[in-house]
């Protein structure tokens, strides 16, 4: 686990520099075992940093997300790096970004974190539901110790972790400045088994499956807005000219909605799972964007995130590719 | 899904390039080639130019099958931009697939400009695929009748 003291310490350190405008990282929340991201200013603030395993964010979003105000006349525009704390997954955000060249390597001061798993709050909600107070979540060897009320609960590791961990690859990020802790072995890896169950089923049931899914999507756009690899400034969900989906909730554009939303993160998805946990209505986004992944290894042989040097996957080609699909 | 109706003639919105596939359709017109009325054709300057969420708007539009032509890889008069294309609908057609919407109504070919008569066995092909598998009825989009 990460030491809270030396984390706020390089924090501070690092908000110190010169070149460093803001740094965002995690602070505890106000009620339960939520943490909620911080956005550090100065190195006064530094002190309420945390890192635990209920630190579920993934801050890469904010980085793109930050609105570019036009510089007046005159003036220079801010230049100085945004430092921000990563797990693993959260990491390979970075790394796609770069990749599609959103800014500057530069740009950014990364501190890593590598990562043991972090908890599944709807889990840990299932679990201990309405604590009021401010609890604590820490892992343990192989369990999650969760303080609150003045009581101590252990909870198996296994029952709590968020699903994406329990198929993470990268657990030590793969882009840092500096890390925060000694490197992870990986501990867990991805064999697709839910997508090809998923593949094996009828067409009926498959549709049947996802129509009752996508019925229940209210449109509140959480999972685009949330995702770290949506920063178009002009979304094509947004335009009205051509205008490619309507507004209306219904099944049909509902599904046109999911299908663009999916395939525009094809070969971009970087599974940090953050659609999904935001869903206020509980539909499995990480089914569909673990359709495209899975795809996107077999048939290219290419994982999004993994190396700031690769092209990415849709603006590149190779003359063998697969066709056996065409007539 | 739905029954299957004898009678069910359905549409299908083909995409064509404007340099191959198009001209293709063209000498089977001009040869006298019968083939199924069932295809409307868009044409399109190269098979790059479809981007994939056409195909998703054409079902919901109710089109009950979508072609994408293009050049043989090789021949794009634009170099590249089938070998683009043809990683796209690889993706989509495999998603559609996973939401269940049968791939018979997603289809892609290469026709050259001389391939009047493969023009001809490409539609039939894709029409009896998608008589076959019935009317598209997942996520077409409703007419309100007030």
């Amino acid at each position: 686990m990460v030491d809270v003291n030396k984390l706020r310490e390089t924090a501070k350190e690092v908000i110190s520099r010169e070149d460093v405008r803001e740094l965002i990282g995690y602070r505890p929340g106000t009620y339960g075992f939520r943490a909620r991201p911080a956005f550090v200013m100065g190195p006064d603030e530094a002190g309420e940093l945390i890192f635990t395993p209920a630190c579920v964010n993934n801050l890469a979003s904010y980085i793109v997300l930050e609105e570019k105000l036009p510089v007046k006349r005159g003036e220079e525009p801010d230049l100085r790096k945004v430092a921000v704390m990563v797990k693993g997954c959260d990491s390979r955000a970075l790394v796609q970004q770069m990749e599609e060249k959103a800014y500057e390597r530069d740009r950014i001061l990364v501190l890593g974190i590598p990562c043991t798993g972090v908890v599944d709050m709807a889990k840990v909600e299932a679990r201990f539901p309405n604590i009021l107070e401010l609890g604590e979540i820490a892992l343990e060897g192989d369990r999650f110790v969760l303080s609150f009320n003045g009581t101590k609960e252990e909870v198996a590791k296994e029952e709590l972790l968020a699903d994406k961990c329990k198929r993470c690859r990268y657990p030590t990020p793969l882009v840092y400045d500096e890390l925060l802790d000694s490197e992870v072995e990986r501990f867990a890896d991805d064999d697709y088994s839910d997508v090809e169950e998923m593949e094996k089923r009828a067409a009926e049931d498959k549709w049947a499956y996802w129509e009752e899914k996508f019925s229940r999507c209210i449109r509140c756009y959480s999972c685009r807005n949330v995702c770290p690899m949506c920063y178009c400034e002009d979304c094509v969900l947004d335009r009205l000219q051509p205008q490619w989906m309507r507004r209306s909730v219904d099944i049909s554009e509902n599904t046109a909605y999911h299908i663009s939303r999916a395939y525009h993160l094809a070969g971009r998805c970087i599974q940090c799972g953050e659609c999904q946990r935001v869903c206020p209505v509980d539909i499995p986004l990480m089914e569909l964007n673990r359709k495209f992944y899975k795809d996107v290894e077999e048939l290219y042989d290419y994982e999004p995130g993994t190396n700031v040097e690769n092209p990415p996957l849709l603006s590149t080609f190779k003359v063998e590719d697969r066709e056996d699909f065409i007539m | 899904m739905a029954e299957k109706n004898e009678d069910f003639e359905p549409n299908i919105v083909a995409f064509l390039c404007n340099w191959c596939s198009y001209a293709g359709a063209d000498l089977a017109g001009t040869s006298r080639i019968q083939y199924p009325s069932n295809v409307r054709v868009i044409r399109v300057m190269c098979s790059g130019r479809v981007n994939p969420l056409f195909v998703m708007n054409a079902l919901q539009q109710g089109a009950d099958g979508v072609l994408i032509s293009g050049c043989h890889p090789g021949d794009c008069h634009y170099m590249q931009g089938n070998y683009y294309a043809r990683r796209r609908f690889n993706l989509m057609r495999n998603f559609l697939e996973y939401l269940g919407v049968e791939p018979a109504r997603v289809r892609m070919s290469w026709v050259s400009a001389s391939e009047g008569a493969k023009w001809k066995e490409v539609i039939e092909e894709v029409t009896n695929g998608v008589k076959e598998v019935g009317p598209m009825d997942q996520f077409k989009r409703r007419q309100l009748n007030w």
